[in-house]
């Protein structure tokens, strides 16, 4: 394929578009951290009214380049034009009063203010430096209609996927000319997806540029017009021409070479004794009601179902991380006991989860991969209170080169890997507690395909040993490509169960995305 | 570096921005510049007042960094797990009091002892329990404690002090070997026991991860309840200790016993690199934040300013050492 090893010219290969026909250019751009280089030499052109596509792994530079553009951070060489303007080197508010617009991978929500403010934070209408409370309110519940979002909320009640919309929302409504969408997707549903990439396409007929990062292709092949691929700080790869793409010419872009994609050899557990299974039954408590649940050694089960319809609460609520009000739990050989009131406790019975959100609640930033990976066998490495310091660097290493964590070294700091390896420390310290059953909700979201990959043969790799997985996730691909079984959650049960050729894309989406029943349905507009 | 490097290493690179990368020596001065600045003053009061230098201002300056190196180590605790305890130098003088009062009715010296170190365990429980129970805020719940123990130790010495105190009970604060004061150990060993703690103890790696993301800690099952009531508890009972300290040396305890220690407890540490965010510090830079504030505090008597300014220049030094802090964890987090 010609294309990946493209040119490094400004333009888009399928002909130099007129000069005024772009709005943002970026020359040569170079941005160093200390001895690292972050881009060594960037430039590309992005047409007025088009969706360009960023891609590349995780750490290529994509971040620190669009961070470049909204002015967030200075560049140490190069220029961006916007127009015939050079704007390097200017704040976040001035390129905002031109007009561009970054919604970011972390939702930026101030929790203290309301929701309406939230919307217009920072550009909230004045006049004598006083806000005007009605005007604001005017133009906040115009904006929110059909959202569900109350504009007097405080933004504190919020969920994520709130959170981000309103971000979106406030840049779409801003008078962005361009906005620069940083993986807008990895927390929506379906539905969300769906009228997030509607309303882009109504404001792109209007002019809008959006610049759209995100690892799943299909989303890029879907509403791009055009691509940049980023390795290494350095552009890889360019295409203007979308239509003669597919998915898998747009991983070799990413990742210079050929993605081997996974496919679990899907197995039927059907034949296993019940006494050989891991079960809960009863679990009840707020937002989940699931009268049961096994699962055999070895089973991948794929959890599916809106935000609210119990997926996660069920998840959470056998982990001990959200106590539910009842439940109880038998493990192979075991009798029936409680459903785990703490986490630490499920660890001890062999029950670990890992967060969909690792910034959150997974990893412990400011702290070394080794603290890290170790944090949840603890007791396990010591006698008495003592850590075992030899067995602690064993163990340490074990993961670190079992996950393939790709870092100079167990004392790196979660905080300085890119998001595929802070996801792979996470997995480490789960998967060094040993446990029975592991619940991994969205074990790949924000990570790029190829580390995709690598979670995926690992997780396969765990059940040979006869763990049972449970995996959480919107991604219907990684559904269909990792699990044995699927059960479809709504309204905090469980309401339909697939197996083998039963587990494809259309009738997940129709069994628990589109629902209709599970509430939250339409919210972005 | 090269764009001839291999794209592995360059990818390893680009991810992993250890400062084991580059040690430059100025981030190596940066690092250590609480050492560099206290070794700095303390040439500089020597230059004007050679007294500075004599064994006898050194051991003065151990026995003074004493009491403040208990405290330090004591908020520090709470700073690490993202919580304060400002009722520490409070409870300092509460705990020895209750202790004092009980030996004025017959109990032996080191029963005194153990009821004061014990009473300043208690506040801590106390303290931790409305943290993480009552979900109070430590920073308010903390300065009413401060409030209450200082109104109670005015209450109980009803503004007399208190010195009548067994020679036993007073020998750690005035005994010499050699000439050298034996007081300082009882720092020593408490630093040395906390460092271990967190170095080498399932508790003290608890305490990083707690203070560095609370909410990480305990979905990977860390008892984060539990570990902060054991910070806020040590916290007290090192505040009991350095009432104990302070009264032996004493030999008093007044009705405000330990006022004068309140901001320079908590400047220490956060001199010496404790992180007020939580999850960051070390012991030894808590003991360069005490021995820095020490110097300045002794190098300003022996100099002889005019006492009016005293105030003021140490307060400036501070400032210095807090700017220059900032500007170490700046360079230090720039990526």
């Amino acid at each position: 394929m010609a294309l990946t090893e493209s040119t490094l010219q400004t333009n888009s290969p399928n002909g130099a578009p007129p000069a005024g026909d772009v709005v943002l250019r970026v020359e040569n751009v170079v941005k160093t951290y200390g001895p690292l280089h972050a881009l060594k030499g960037v430039s590309l052109s992005i047409r007025r009214g088009s969706i360009h596509g960023l891609l590349g792994e995780n750490g290529a530079g994509k971040s620190t380049l669009v961070g470049l553009i909204a002015g967030m951070r200075t560049p140490t060489s190069g220029d961006i034009y916007l127009g015939d303007r050079s704007v390097a080197g200017s704040d976040v508010q001035s390129m905002e009063e031109a007009g561009v617009f970054l919604v970011t991978q972390e939702p930026m929500i101030v929790e203290e203010l309301s929701v309406e403010e939230n919307l217009m934070l920072g550009r909230w209408p004045a006049s004598r430096g006083f806000i005007d409370r009605g005007t604001l309110r005017a133009r906040a519940t115009q904006i929110l209609e059909q959202t569900g979002i109350a504009p007097d909320a405080s933004a504190r009640t919020l969920g994520a996927v709130d959170r981000r919309k309103l971000n979106i929302l406030r840049a779409l409504h801003s008078g962005g000319q361009v906005i620069i969408l940083d993986e807008p997707t990895t927390s929506l549903t379906v539905a969300d997806r769906r009228q997030l990439f509607d309303f882009m396409r109504e404001l792109k007929a209007r002019g809008v540029t959006f610049i759209f990062i995100s690892h799943y292709n299909e989303e890029i092949l879907e509403i791009c017009d055009a691509v940049s691929v980023l390795r290494d700080g350095l552009l890889s790869g360019e295409s203007g021409d979308l239509a003669h793409l597919d998915s898998a010419q747009l991983s070799e872009m990413v990742l210079g070479r050929d993605l081997a994609l996974f496919h679990r050899k899907r197995r039927s557990h059907a034949d296993i004794p019940e006494a050989e299974t891991i079960r809960f039954r009863d679990v009840r408590g707020k937002g989940v009601d699931v009268a049961a649940f096994a699962i055999a050694p070895g089973e991948i089960v794929g959890f599916a179902g809106l935000p609210g319809s119990g997926v996660r609460e069920f998840a959470q609520a056998v982990f001990g991380l959200r106590p539910a009000r009842s439940g109880t739990v038998a493990l192979p050989g075991g009798k029936q006991t409680d459903i785990p009131r703490e986490p630490k406790t499920a660890f001890d019975i062999g029950i670990a989860y890992l967060s969909d959100d690792r910034r959150r609640d997974g990893l412990v930033g400011i702290r070394s991969i080794r603290d890290n990976i170790v944090m949840s066998s603890l007791d396990r490495l010591a006698r008495g209170g003592w850590i075992d310091r030899r067995r602690e660097e064993e163990t340490a290493r074990h993961f670190f080169d079992r996950m393939g964590v790709k870092a100079l070294g167990l004392e790196t700091l979660a905080d300085n890997l890119s998001g595929g390896n802070q996801q792979k420390v996470c997995l480490g310290r789960v998967i060094a507690t040993g446990p029975k059953l592991l619940i991994f909700d969205e074990p790949t979201r924000g990570i790029d395909v190829g580390v995709k990959e690598d979670v995926h043969r690992l997780i396969d790799q765990l059940t040979n040993g006869g763990t049972s997985v449970v995996v959480v996730t919107t991604d219907l691909d990684e559904m269909v490509r990792l699990v044995d079984r699927v059960c479809v959650f709504s309204g905090g049960e469980i309401v339909e169960t697939l197996v083998g050729d039963e587990i494809d894309k259309e009738r997940l989406r129709a069994a628990a995305f589109d629902r209709r029943d599970a509430g939250n349905g339409r919210v972005l507009s | 570096m090269t764009d001839g490097a291999s794209s592995i290493g360059k990818r390893v690179a680009t991810e992993a921005k250890a400062p084991a990368a580059r040690v430059s020596l100025g981030r190596w001065l940066l690092q250590n510049i609480v050492w560099l600045w206290l070794l700095g003053l303390i040439v500089i009061f020597g230059l004007f007042n050679p007294y500075f230098f004599t064994l006898n201002n050194m051991q003065n300056i151990m026995v003074q960094a004493t009491v403040l190196g208990l405290l330090a180590l004591g908020i520090s605790l709470p700073l690490l797990v993202a919580e304060i305890d400002l009722s520490i130098t409070a409870n300092m003088g509460f705990s020895s009091v209750i202790g004092a009062i009980a030996i004025g009715y017959g109990v032996p010296w080191w029963g005194g002892m153990l009821l004061g170190v014990g009473t300043g365990a208690l506040v801590g429980v106390f303290n931790g329990l409305c943290v993480t129970r009552l979900r109070m805020v430590s920073l308010i719940e903390t300065l009413a404690m401060m409030i209450i123990l200082q109104g109670a130790l005015l209450a109980i010495t009803e503004g007399n002090t208190i010195s009548n105190m067994p020679d036993a009970y007073i020998w750690i604060g005035q005994a010499t070997v050699a000439t050298w004061p034996v007081m300082p150990l009882v720092a020593v060993a408490a630093m040395v026991a906390v460092a271990i703690m967190l170095r080498r103890t399932v508790l003290g790696r608890s305490i990083y991860a707690v203070g560095g993301n609370a909410a990480a800690s305990a979905a990977a099952g860390i008892r984060v309840n539990r570990i902060k009531v054991i910070a806020f508890t040590l916290s007290g009972l090192l505040a009991g200790v350095a009432g104990y300290m302070l009264a032996a040396w004493q030999i008093a305890i007044t009705s405000n016993q330990g006022d004068g220690f309140m901001l320079y407890s908590i400047a220490a540490p956060i001199i010496g690199g404790v992180s007020v965010f939580g999850g960051r510090g070390s012991v030894l830079g808590v003991l360069g934040g005490v021995l820095l504030l020490t110097v300045i505090q002794a190098g300003l008597a022996v100099v002889s300013f005019p006492s009016f300014y005293v105030g003021m220049i140490g307060g400036l030094m501070i400032f210095v050492a807090v700017a220059i802090d900032a500007i170490r964890v700046r360079v230090s987090a720039s990526r």
